[in-house]
């Protein structure tokens, strides 16, 4: 009786194991399969008959679905429903003398025999990958391209008239969602609860949670006026607000994989990379038109400015091309400049037309229609530019490079110190005599070998790694300075190379290998639009791109900045691969409305990123209820059709930042600079050894989006809590669910310092005031009366081998309990 | 030495004590949470020869022309020109001899190993890699790629084949290098951030910082978060107790929530890691006998060594599926190399030896996979001052033993000064190809969709080297 409970437990939680896209039957037909069926086959029939076997027996092949259902010499080994047809059953029963298998053993258990005969006559599911099959359809040349969705123009949709006065659509978003839910015979959610949506808004808009004054104030308005009106407003206060540019700047952050350090075999740090940083964060916040965003990021140093600070501001726009992973141990420059000019190609293609272009440097591409002579025309461009990292020579960094200069009188913040020209004289003299110590003790060396005495007493490895350090160290000091020991404000960033040069296409990518014609700068030839665009032979051609990604023909970059705000306001995209709308990536769920915001982002909105927000945010799609519907789940278990909210997880910085919020703590000033700024050029293996370095690289208590991002090097709680990849291009996380972050929530300094600021704002209250503040500041809730029952049990019983905890201990591991809580880190 | 990666021991207080069905409940809990994240133990593509890897890394491309690679021409010709040009080739600094039944050739650097474990040894003397520069190599030797961040060796196994024990990691690696690519070594790249590697013990540093600082590692606990001081375990038993509850309760209401089920597992399985992880990176427990073979508590320069191999035992004894240890030496021999190359062998050879032992008595050397590699070999010609060699990605040795590979056996060669492999070459790629088959899986099944494209470690490449498969 107890084991037939436990399993039915087993089965119960197995059920609950959805993976995305299955039913329930399929999860439970493909457990069967991997636990009872593959085992079987592998231990006792794959010796003969798979792909690794030498030679496949009877050519019968039970590796693969496709190997079992095609069967070898005899027929089918397996026939879904029949057993009786089914030479692999017949086989193991030993039903027929001459086909007995496996071949000189023992009969297989009955038990085993019976799963077989289940597993057939149940469909014999088999989740088995096969051979993939011809890929013949994938759009590869230009004309199959043009006519394949994402390279079409987007054209105004007829919006949906069934659906006009629905009753529910507030808007033309509605009728397109409603519209496919109705023809799924699917229904809309209700409106999620104010307080629910108040925090649902606060994280979408500004990342942080809702505070308990604000959601009062909320929840009057809606009481007092209505909630489109209570909505409207409170959407308003926060795209104004600062917070926004800080959290939707990060977004763009993770797509131009923003970070401190080259990242790569050699990882030294890019102290300047910051800047590119609050770049973005205010770009955000002034809500800048995206195409000129696109201009200023790509071709900055191009565009005309009307004071120096604007200059400035334009440069340092050009860091998006600056701050990805570099290989700085690249002995070999030509390979070096292309390589960088690779990744430009691929960042920028990625980032904002979600085409993989750079797929084409060896071949042309396999799926999509980008030939090599697409991207060589690119690479021409880039590689008529010139990449500023400026980092500093030393062991394994043979690249260095200058950064680009700024004004001094602008005021910018500095970190490398000043300075006196006194020291600025006696690096220079240092440098010098290094050099020429360097040479006597080589010579001194040489001369004892000849003499057969042991050398390294003049002169040994030790000693030549020091001068290199020492030289390299005292050249990035001065590049860092003015004569007069004064600090140089600098950035990374891309200014125009000192020669404009078509590129030749590379056999196989070699740089070795030019072949003949050098192709025109230019753009991938499968964008067809009204106006033509051609690179002045002057310039490299950035600013020609960045127009030509802008022009409101553009088939791709509306298309994919609505998806990519789409996708952060209800957690997947109309498109849900991202960074990739090519051949390999997804159709879009809802293709009307995903052109149709693109087109209102165009012609409507003017670029706004803002408005576009703002739209959708008002829609009446955005407010429904996240609650499970069983009916509707069985339809649409993804949600691809938008039939709830979809429940997710906060990412790192919102998590981080909702435990500071809640214990008050928050510090809302934009710190200057970075850690990284201050300590200056390091290799980033040797972090931990900086004194001022805090081992989870945090001791902060400002937002997340000013923490370090170092490459391979990520502070605790953004590793922890599914960061983006620093080196490629992220539109979207994926959350894990792992215990290295229960772990933390457990035993971090950091999760404890949040609890006990947050137990102290509950001096003088009583038990069940102190547990209700505690959900209020962390949930934008009041706990309802079993949770109240529970928190109470807690705070009577908590104690150790001494005795109850005092009231303090109580509310610190009270409050820590609470951050813990799997709500804490979810959106309803 | 106090290691920084050996805890104290810690007092266990283990209080499972909360309710009616908990205990039932929680070891369900646990193997449901490891299939929905992925880890739950799975079958590869066809019957595995080995369950489990240990790798030895030896970082700084050891000199195979004196260990394993015997060259009679570089002996006999030792100090003349190589090919005609200033450099001057440079015989073996050891004697090399035939060990075993197999008569298998290792130098005198390893005396060990050759005494006792020549027939277990499966040498491929045939390697060869694309790049002669350390991070490079070394990033291509973990990930199968130089130029891009792609999921690690470990990852991939722990992709394909999941984890046999879900209170600890399935991927561990014990003090890598926090140079050469750092983290990438062991990372997960673009597979789902579970199957990366757990690192235990501080970073090594690199070997121009440790020469000139003499600090080897970054400073730090061995495995962050795995305990408070500042908690009683009964405390927080009973704090995991109430957010269990509020969870379910928040789970009751939802009906259907993923996340939320997630979270409840991932404390428990948490909770006891907690102890799991300390026990077994506890070496006291182990007795005299078997501490005294690996040569822990002995102290002097092997110590480090020693108790890392023991401790990779301990973690594939406990289901850990990929262990990676990088020996605490550096193999990058430009000058002294009679020295240094010796004192590199002696750091590892009897460690290396007691681990095979090991592993034999417990049964566990047939299906374990030991992996002893650097990320290329060295020149026939010396270098700088004459004492050294320089690095050659164009030829060098590796070594396997156990997880059905065939013992007693070298497998290829190179040409006859040991420059580059000639016979039955091996790339990188193939070796991967083929650590991943006699683990079961196929190489080229074994691909992950991201970005909508197939990735695979060995990329378009690979070929299994079926003759060094027993």
């Amino acid at each position: 009786m107890k084991m037939r409970c436990f399993h039915q437990i087993v089965i119960l939680l197995l059920l609950l194991a959805f993976r995305q896209g299955e039913s329930a039957d399929e999860v439970a037909q493909v457990a069967f399969f991997e636990t009872k069926i593959r085992p079987v086959l592998i231990e006792n029939c794959y010796e003969c008959h798979s792909v690794e076997a030498e030679k496949s027996k009877a050519g019968l092949l039970l590796d693969t679905r496709e190997g079992i259902r095609a069967g070898g010499d005899n027929g089918p080994a397996v026939v879904p429903g029949d057993v009786d047809e089914s030479l692999l059953y017949i086989a193991i029963t030993h039903a027929d003398s001459d086909l007995e298998m496996p071949p000189k053993k023992d009969r297989l258990p009955g038990s085993v025999i019976e799963d077989f005969r289940q597993w057939i006559e149940g469909g014999a599911v088999d989740p088995r990958d096969g051979p993939k099959g011809k890929l013949t359809d994938a759009p590869i040349d230009y004309e199959s391209g043009r006519a394949f969705w994402a390279f079409r123009q987007p054209e105004w949709p007829t919006v949906p008239t069934s659906a006009q006065n629905d009753g529910w659509s507030r808007g033309d978003i509605d009728r397109f969602v409603l519209n496919q839910l109705e023809d799924a015979g699917l229904k809309p959610s209700p409106n999620a609860e104010p307080s629910v949506l108040l925090r649902r808004i606060h994280f979408a808009l500004v990342g942080l949670p809702p505070l308990p004054e604000a959601r009062r104030r909320f929840l009057d308005c809606v009481k007092d006026t209505s909630l489109t009106a209570a909505i409207e407003s409170e959407v308003d206060v926060l795209l104004a607000s600062d917070q926004y540019g800080e959290r939707w700047g990060r977004h763009w952050l993770d797509v131009a994989r923003f970070a401190e350090s080259s990242g790569k075999e050699s990882n030294f740090t890019f102290p300047e990379a910051w800047r590119y940083r609050d770049y973005v964060i205010d770009a955000f916040t002034e809500d800048m038109p995206f195409d000129q965003f696109i201009a200023e990021q790509l071709a900055g140093d191009l565009l005309p400015s009307e004071n120096d600070s604007e200059r400035a501001r334009l440069q340092i726009a050009t860091g998006f091309l600056a701050v990805g992973a570099r290989s700085l141990n690249e002995m070999n420059r030509a390979q070096f400049y292309a390589d960088t000019v690779d990744e430009q190609i691929n960042v920028t293609t990625q980032a904002f037309m979600a085409s993989t272009v750079a797929c084409a440097r060896c071949h042309d591409h396999k799926f999509d229609p980008f030939l090599m002579k697409d991207y060589y025309a690119m690479a021409g461009i880039f590689g008529s530019s010139s990449t500023h990292i400026g980092t500093v020579i030393g062991p394994d960094n043979v690249i260095g490079g200058e950064l680009i200069h700024l004004p001094k009188k602008l005021g910018l913040p500095v970190f490398n110190a000043p300075l006196t020209s006194a020291k600025v004289a006696e690096l220079k003299g240092q440098r010098v005599a290094t050099l020429e110590k360097q040479k006597t003790d080589q010579a001194l060396a040489a001369k004892a070998f000849k003499e057969g005495k042991d050398p390294s007493e003049f002169f040994s490895l030790q000693m030549a790694i020091g001068n290199i350090w020492k030289v390299g160290g005292i050249d990035g000091k001065l590049a860092k300075v003015d004569q007069s020991g004064q600090p140089h404000v600098m950035c990374m960033g891309v200014t125009e190379g000192t020669a404009m040069v078509d590129q030749p296409i590379y056999d196989r990518g070699d740089i070795s290998q030019p072949k003949e014609d050098a192709i025109p700068r230019g753009f991938p030839e499968v964008v067809v639009m009204d106006e033509a665009f051609k690179v002045d032979p002057e310039s490299s051609g950035r600013l020609e791109l960045a127009q030509w990604l802008a022009h409101p023909d553009h088939p791709l970059t509306a298309r994919v900045l609505a998806n990519r705000v789409w996708r952060h306001l209800f957690g997947v995209g109309l498109v849900r691969t991202m960074d990739n709308f090519g051949y390999n990536g997804e159709r879009p769920s809802h293709p009307e409305l995903l052109d149709y915001l693109a087109l209102r982002l165009v012609e409507e909105h003017q670029w706004s990123v803002k408005s576009l927000i703002r739209e959708i945010v008002l829609s009446r799609a955005y407010r429904q209820s996240s609650d499970f519907r069983e009916e509707s789940f069985l339809k649409d278990p993804e949600n691809r059709l938008l039939w709830r909210m979809s429940k997710r997880r906060l990412e790192a910085e919102a998590i981080r930042d909702a435990m500071l919020m809640a214990s008050g703590e928050l510090d809302l000033s934009r710190p200057e600079g970075s850690m990284i700024a201050r300590l200056g050029d390091r290799n980033a293996a040797l972090l931990a050894f900086a004194k001022s370095v805090p081992s989870d690289l945090d001791g902060t208590t400002t937002r997340s989006v000013y923490l370090p991002v170092v490459r391979d090097r990520l502070p605790d709680v953004l590793e922890l809590f599914d960061f983006a990849e620093t080196s490629l291009v992220t539109g979207h996380r994926e959350t894990t669910n792992v215990p290295m972050q229960s772990l933390y929530f457990m035993n971090s300094e950091f999760v404890e310092s949040r609890a006990e600021a947050l137990a102290k704002q509950l001096d003088g209250l009583e038990i069940s005031a102190a547990i209700s503040t505690v959900f209020e500041r962390c949930l934008s809730r009041a706990p309802d009366d079993i949770e109240l029952g529970m928190a109470m049990r807690f705070f009577e019983s908590a104690a150790d081998s001494e005795g109850p905890l005092s009231v303090d201990e109580k509310r610190r591991r009270y409050s820590q309990v609470i951050f813990s809580t799997a709500e804490f880190r979810n959106l309803d | 030495m106090n290691e920084p990666w050996m805890p104290s021991r810690r007092a266990a207080l283990k209080s499972m004590s909360s309710g009616f069905g908990y205990l039932a409940f929680a070891g369900l809990a646990a193997d449901a949470a490891a299939k929905q994240s992925g880890l739950a133990g799975k079958s590869g593509h066809f019957p595995a020869r080995a369950k489990r890897v240990i790798f030895l890394c030896m970082k700084g491309g050891p000199s195979h022309l004196d260990t394993f690679d015997y060259k009679p021409e570089l002996v006999r010709r030792s100090g003349e020109s190589w090919r005609g040009g200033p450099a001057r080739l440079l015989g073996p600094v050891s004697e090399f001899s035939q060990h075993g039944q197999s008569g298998q050739w290792i130098s005198s650097l390893f005396p060990k190993l050759a005494k006792n474990h020549a027939d277990d040894l499966c040498v491929i003397n045939s390697m060869h890699t694309d790049l002669p520069n350390h991070p490079q190599a070394f990033a291509q030797l973990h990930t199968g790629s130089f130029q891009f961040v792609r999921p690690s060796l470990g990852a991939w196994s722990l992709y394909g084949l999941g984890t046999s024990n879900e209170n600890l990691p399935g991927f561990i690696t014990l003090s890598p290098p926090a140079d050469f690519g750092g983290s990438n070594n062991y990372g997960s790249a673009f597979l789902p951030a579970i199957y990366q590697g757990a690192k235990i013990g501080g970073g090594q540093l690199p070997a121009i910082f440790t020469a000139l600082s003499g600090k080897t590692e970054e400073p730090g606990p061995p495995m962050k978060y795995i305990d408070n001081p500042r908690v009683s375990r009964e405390v927080q038993r009973a704090q995991i107790d109430l957010i269990s509850g509020l969870n379910r309760h928040k789970l009751k209401l939802d009906r259907h929530n993923p996340e939320i089920e997630g979270a409840i597992e991932s404390f428990e399985l948490a909770y006891r890691m907690q102890d799991e992880i300390p026990e077994v990176l506890d070496l006291a427990s182990e007795p005299e006998s078997v501490r005294k073979l690996y040569g822990v508590g002995e102290g002097g320069p092997n110590e480090r060594f020693a108790k890392q191999c023991l401790l990779a035992r301990r973690l594939s004894e406990n289901g850990v599926r990929f262990v990676e240890i990088t020996a605490p030496t550096n193999w990058d021999h430009h000058n002294l190399l009679k020295k240094n190359l010796g004192d590199s062998c002696a750091m590892t050879d009897g460690p290396i030896s007691a681990l095979l032992t090991d592993l034999k008595r417990r049964g566990m050397l047939k299906d374990t996979l030991v992996i002893c590699a650097g990320e290329f070999g060295r020149t026939p010609y010396a270098q700088g001052m004459g004492d050294g060699r320089d690095h050659n990605n164009k030829g060098y040795s590796i070594w396997m033993a156990g997880g059905g590979v065939k013992g007693g056996y070298a497998h290829g060669s190179t040409d006859d000064f040991g420059y580059s492999a000639v016979d039955q070459a091996v790339h990188i790629h193939d070796l991967h190809a083929t650590i991943l088959h006699l683990l079961g899986l196929d190489h080229e099944r074994l691909a992950y969709n991201y970005a909508g494209r197939d990735f695979r470690l060995t990329d378009v490449y690979g070929n299994v080297v079926r003759e060094v498969v027993a």
